[in-house]
């Protein structure tokens, strides 16, 4: 059995360790029936959890994780060959994403790994909650397996431990910015080791006009509750948060579906939105600063200090630097989506859409064969975590194929 | 328990909620909001043995919609 030593460092907190202090490297495979069941019985703890509710992260988190959601995982999954985890997954969490740790660490179980997964330098509530939960569960005898694969660590930042744990892993998954990302990657990770960086992103939004001009209320008021939840629920911070829209249509279609669109839009944010004084502020300035700053600037709407939007007549290739925040939102009209294949580079991961054909979608992408956009997914799907991310798909890239002929 | 009873169950446990049931409403009482919403659709895939669709989790907007749903997963109410 290959059991390393878990290294011991003053700056170094396990909140998470196998109980003798090695850790199993010796991998599963893809789907292990245990992996699925400890996942869907976090599900069911973190839901139960009185104290998770208020943190929707870790409920969305849960709700991921849950029985039907895994089965569905692993029937796409649909692998013929035979594989197996690399051994171990040395994880490194974004800092500003509290529960994002807890998926990345799903996914290296799912495909059939050890993990040690580095939560951010800070004290989350949610990352204790979930940290508890695991505790918990991984002690019973059903999980002993388990439990000898994983270890949660806490350090600040440390380019000794972090060249410890990167000489240790099979598989680094890194979470964070470019900066960070280069930081780590001076750490050397072992010759066959392979590497995931999801790095900085950026992601916009589209949608024809005609179609959400057929949308009766109730759709209408659907459309508008999931592009609330695709920008606001996450301040636009999230990688796959939009913050441009491009509308497509002819010009009278397109002022039609805005004033359809952007009330709805609205009445959400009023309803759900905790806005805070310095957001308020914060939002103000980069909307006057937008002004100032752009000349493509043709215009802005403020939907009370909920929803801003500032309408652009002309997009270049650095329209990626223009990111929207505690809900404001960059808009621009166009007649096809071709029309703007020229802003897309290796930054932007999804695009949201209504009204897209999955031809249309993929056609945007492929024929115009762009350097970017990774995932098409729905208005309201933005946030959805899914096995396959950043254009990889984890699983088997976190997992080698054993090969018989 | 037949199936209505599982079924009035799982809202009653979901959401420590007395009321009247049939008139029910996605976002009509606190505790059945995105959050709630969640623990609900985990809890009825988990009693019934389903995997709901997406499209079905976004339309089961009620006590009622929620029985014709239910429906087409096999489940009769």
């Amino acid at each position: 059995m290959r059991m390393p030593a878990l290294p011991d460092h003053p700056q170094l907190q396990y909140l998470l360790r196998p109980h003798d202090g090695r850790i199993s490297v010796q991998p599963l495979q893809p789907y292990d029936e245990r992996a699925c069941e400890l996942l869907q019985q976090l599900s069911r703890l973190l839901l139960a959890d009185a104290e998770a509710r208020p943190h929707t992260d870790v409920m969305a988190f849960a709700f991921w994780c849950r029985r039907a959601n895994i089965a569905r995982l692993q029937r796409d999954h649909a692998e013929a060959r035979a594989r197996l985890g690399r051994g171990l997954a040395f994880h490194i969490a974004p800092a500003n994403v509290p529960a994002n740790f807890a998926y990345s660490y799903a996914f290296a179980l799912l495909a059939g790994n050890a993990s040690v997964v580095r939560v951010p330098s800070q004290d989350y509530p949610q990352v204790a909650i979930i940290a508890r939960a695991l505790r918990q569960l991984l002690q019973a005898p059903e999980f002993a397996v388990l439990a000898a694969m994983t270890a949660l660590v806490r350090y600040p930042h440390d380019d000794g431990l972090t060249a410890q744990f990167s000489a240790m892993c099979q598989a680094r998954i890194i979470w964070g910015g470019d900066q960070a990302i280069a930081a780590i990657r001076r750490q050397p990770i072992p010759s066959r080791g392979v590497e995931i960086a999801f790095a900085d992103r950026y992601s916009f939004c589209a949608i024809d006009a005609a179609s959400l001009l057929r949308e009766d209320a109730s759709g209408l008021a659907r459309l508008a509750e999931g592009f609330y939840n695709d920008v606001f629920q996450m301040d636009q911070n999230a990688c796959s948060s939009p913050h441009l829209l491009v509308w497509l249509g002819e010009s009278q279609q397109i002022a039609a579906a805005q004033q359809a669109f952007w009330p709805a839009v609205h009445a959400v944010a009023a309803a759900r939105m905790t806005l805070q004084a310095v957001q308020a502020v914060d939002k103000y300035t980069l909307l006057c600063r937008s002004a100032v700053e752009h000349a493509n600037v043709a215009g802005a709407v403020r939907h009370d200090n909920h929803v801003y939007r500032i309408a652009l007549d002309s997009v270049a290739a650095d329209v990626d630097s223009l990111r929207g925040r505690h809900g404001l939102v960059y808009e621009y009209r166009a007649r096809r989506l071709d029309e703007v294949a020229h802003i897309v580079n290796s930054k932007y991961q999804t695009l949201t859409y209504f009204g897209l054909s999955r031809e249309q979608g993929l056609d945007f992408v492929l024929g115009n064969r762009l350097a970017g956009i990774d995932r098409i997914v729905p208005i309201g799907s933005a946030l959805d975590m899914g096995v396959i991310w950043d254009g990889y798909d984890i699983i088997r890239t976190l997992s080698r194929i054993v090969d018989f002929r | 328990m037949s199936n209505l009873e599982k079924y009035q169950h799982i809202f009653k446990e979901s959401f420590q909620y007395d009321g009247d049931l049939e008139q029910l409403e996605y976002q009509g009482i606190a505790v059945w909001d995105s959050v709630g919403h969640m623990q609900l659709m985990a809890a009825l895939e988990d009693t019934f043995g389903i995997e709901l669709d997406v499209d079905d989790i976004i339309d089961f907007s009620s006590f009622k919609k929620g029985k014709t749903i239910l429906a087409k997963y096999n489940v009769v109410i």
